[in-house]
C-alpha cells in the first residue's frame, strides 16, 4: 500500500507558509540592519547623542504604558465600580429601612401595652379592648401562629440555549408568560382567603384589609415592600380544610397547569407551625365616642390639683385621649367611670 | 543606564499623573502600548545584536505606535475595528515573543 503525493502542491499553502515563516522569523526591524550595514560602510562614530534620543523615546514608551496601565484600571472597572457603589446603597437603606421598622414594632407594641393598661382599669374599658383585640386579629394586627399551608409561586427558571448564530450556551430570562405578576399574587391570595385561611402574608409582610400588592417597574411591592420571586405565602388555617379546598379550587387547579405549560414554580405544602408577625404601620382612620352606660359622673368628687374643664356631653373620644379628670381619680383616657 | 531610568520614571509619571485621556483616543490606548513594547524589545535585541541605532529605535517606536493606531481607526471606519485590533495584538505578539527569544537566546546562550 503506498501513499500516493498528490500531484500538484496548492500555491495558496506554500505562499502562507513563507508567510507565517517570515513573521515568525523576521522578527526584528529591519531598520536596524540597515542602519549597521549603512555604519559600516562610514566611520564607527560613537553614539553619543544617541543615549539622549533613546532616553526620551523609553520615556515616551513608558509614559504611554503608565497611561495605559492606569487609563484601563480606571476605565474598565466603571460599571462594576458603579454597580457596587449601588448594592452597598441598597444594603445601606434596607438595614436603616429594617432598623425603622423594628423601632416602629417596639413602639406600636409599646403603645398597645400602655392602652391596654389603661383600658382593663376600667370595666368599660375592658370591653372596649376585648372587642378591640378581636377586630384587630381579624385585621392582621396582632401577631398569630398556628398551622396552615405554605404556598410557593415563582419565575421560570432561567433557560440554558445555544445561540443559532454563535453557537454559544447563553441564558435566557423567562419571557412574559413564566413571569409572576401582581395579579399572580393578588389571585393566589384571594384562592386562601376563599379556601378559608384566617390569616395570610407573603414573605412575611402580613395581609390586612388594606394591603397591596402591585407591581412597580418590573418589582412587586407588598405593602410599598419589594418581594423577590420565589414568592412564599403563609396561611394560617385548618390545613385539613384549607389545602383540599386551595388545591382543588380553580385558582389552584389553574397554576398547576402553568407549571406545565410555563414551567413556573407553584408548590403547596402543609405546615403544623406558623408564625405571622403583626402588620406594620397602621393609620387610625377611624375614632368614635364610647356610648355613655348610664349615669353620667357626677361633679361632686373632684379631685385636687386639676379644675378641669369637664367635656360637656360627658363622652371621652375612645382614640383621643382627652383630659376627662372630674370624676375618677384613676388616669383613664378611655372615658369616664 | 539612563534608558532604563527614563522607562521606569516614564512609567512612575504616567501612574502618579494619571493624565485624562481623550475618549476618542481610549480605543487605541491598548493598541499603541503593545507596539511601544514590541519597539522597545526590537530595541533591546538589536543591542545586543551589536546593531542599536537611536534614531531607528525612535522612529520604529513611533511609527509603529502610529501606524498600529492607525490601522485600527481605519478599522473602525470599516467596521472591522475589533478584528483588525486582534490582527494588529497577534503580529505585533508573534514579534514581542521572536525578540524576547533572541534576546533570551543573547542572554542565557539557550
Amino acid at each position: 500500500m503506498t501513499r500516493r503525493q498528490p500531484k500538484h502542491r496548492p500555491k495558496l499553502g506554500g505562499m502562507s507558509v513563507s508567510l507565517l515563516n517570515e513573521l515568525l522569523n523576521n522578527t526584528l526591524d529591519q531598520g536596524y540592519a540597515e542602519a549597521a550595514r549603512r555604519r559600516a560602510g562610514q566611520d564607527p562614530q560613537p553614539p553619543r547623542p544617541g543615549q539622549i534620543v533613546v532616553a526620551v523615546g523609553l520615556l515616551l514608551v513608558g509614559l504611554l504604558c503608565g497611561v495605559g496601565f492606569a487609563q484601563a484600571r480606571r476605565s474598565a472597572p466603571e460599571s462594576a465600580r458603579v454597580k457596587i457603589a449601588l448594592i452597598h446603597d441598597i444594603e445601606a437603606r434596607t438595614a436603616t429601612s429594617n432598623d425603622l421598622e423594628r423601632r416602629l414594632d417596639e413602639l406600636a407594641a409599646q403603645v398597645a401595652r400602655d392602652r391596654d393598661a389603661a383600658l382593663t382599669a376600667s370595666r368599660q374599658g375592658t370591653a372596649a379592648r376585648s372587642r378591640l383585640q378581636r377586630l384587630e386579629s381579624q385585621d392582621g394586627l396582632l401577631a398569630v401562629r398556628g398551622p396552615g399551608v405554605e404556598v410557593t409561586v415563582g419565575d421560570a427558571p432561567p433557560k440554558q440555549q445555544t445561540d443559532p448564530v454563535t453557537g454559544q450556551q447563553q441564558t435566557v430570562q423567562p419571557d412574559e408568560n413564566g413571569r409572576i405578576a401582581d395579579r399572580d399574587l393578588q389571585v393566589v391570595v384571594n384562592a386562601l382567603w376563599s379556601a378559608g385561611a384566617e390569616a395570610i402574608a407573603i414573605d412575611g409582610r402580613r395581609m390586612t384589609a388594606t394591603t397591596t400588592i402591585r407591581e412597580a417597574g418590573g418589582a412587586i411591592l407588598v405593602d410599598f415592600f419589594a418581594v423577590t420571586s420565589p414568592y412564599t405565602i403563609e396561611a394560617i388555617g385548618d390545613p385539613d380544610r384549607l389545602l383540599p379546598h386551595f388545591v382543588d379550587s380553580r385558582v389552584g387547579q389553574q397554576y398547576q397547569t402553568y407549571v406545565g405549560a410555563y414551567q413556573i414554580q407553584f408548590d403547596v405544602r402543609r405546615r403544623d407551625q406558623l408564625t405571622l408577625r403583626a402588620a406594620a404601620g397602621t393609620d387610625l382612620r377611624h375614632a368614635s365616642t364610647v356610648p355613655e352606660p348610664s349615669a353620667p359622673a357626677g361633679p361632686s368628687g373632684t379631685p385636687s390639683g386639676t379644675p378641669s374643664s369637664a367635656p360637656s356631653g360627658g363622652g371621652a373620644a375612645t382614640a383621643t385621649p382627652s383630659p376627662s379628670g372630674t370624676a375618677n381619680s384613676t388616669p383613664t383616657p378611655g372615658g369616664g367611670s | 543606564m539612563i534608558p532604563g531610568v527614563a522607562l521606569i520614571v516614564g512609567v512612575v509619571l504616567g501612574l502618579v499623573l494619571q493624565p485624562s485621556v481623550p475618549l476618542w483616543l481610549q480605543p487605541y490606548l491598548p493598541i499603541a502600548v503593545v507596539a511601544a513594547l514590541d519597539a522597545v524589545f526590537g530595541g533591546i535585541r538589536a543591542r545586543l545584536d551589536g546593531i542599536f541605532d537611536a534614531k531607528v529605535f525612535v522612529v520604529s517606536f513611533v511609527s509603529n505606535v502610529l501606524v498600529a493606531g492607525l490601522v485600527v481607526f481605519l478599522g473602525d471606519q470599516l467596521g472591522v475595528g475589533a478584528q483588525l485590533s486582534t490582527g494588529v495584538v497577534v503580529v505585533l505578539g508573534i514579534r514581542i515573543f521572536g525578540n524576547a527569544a533572541a534576546i533570551r537566546r543573547h542572554m542565557f546562550r539557550a
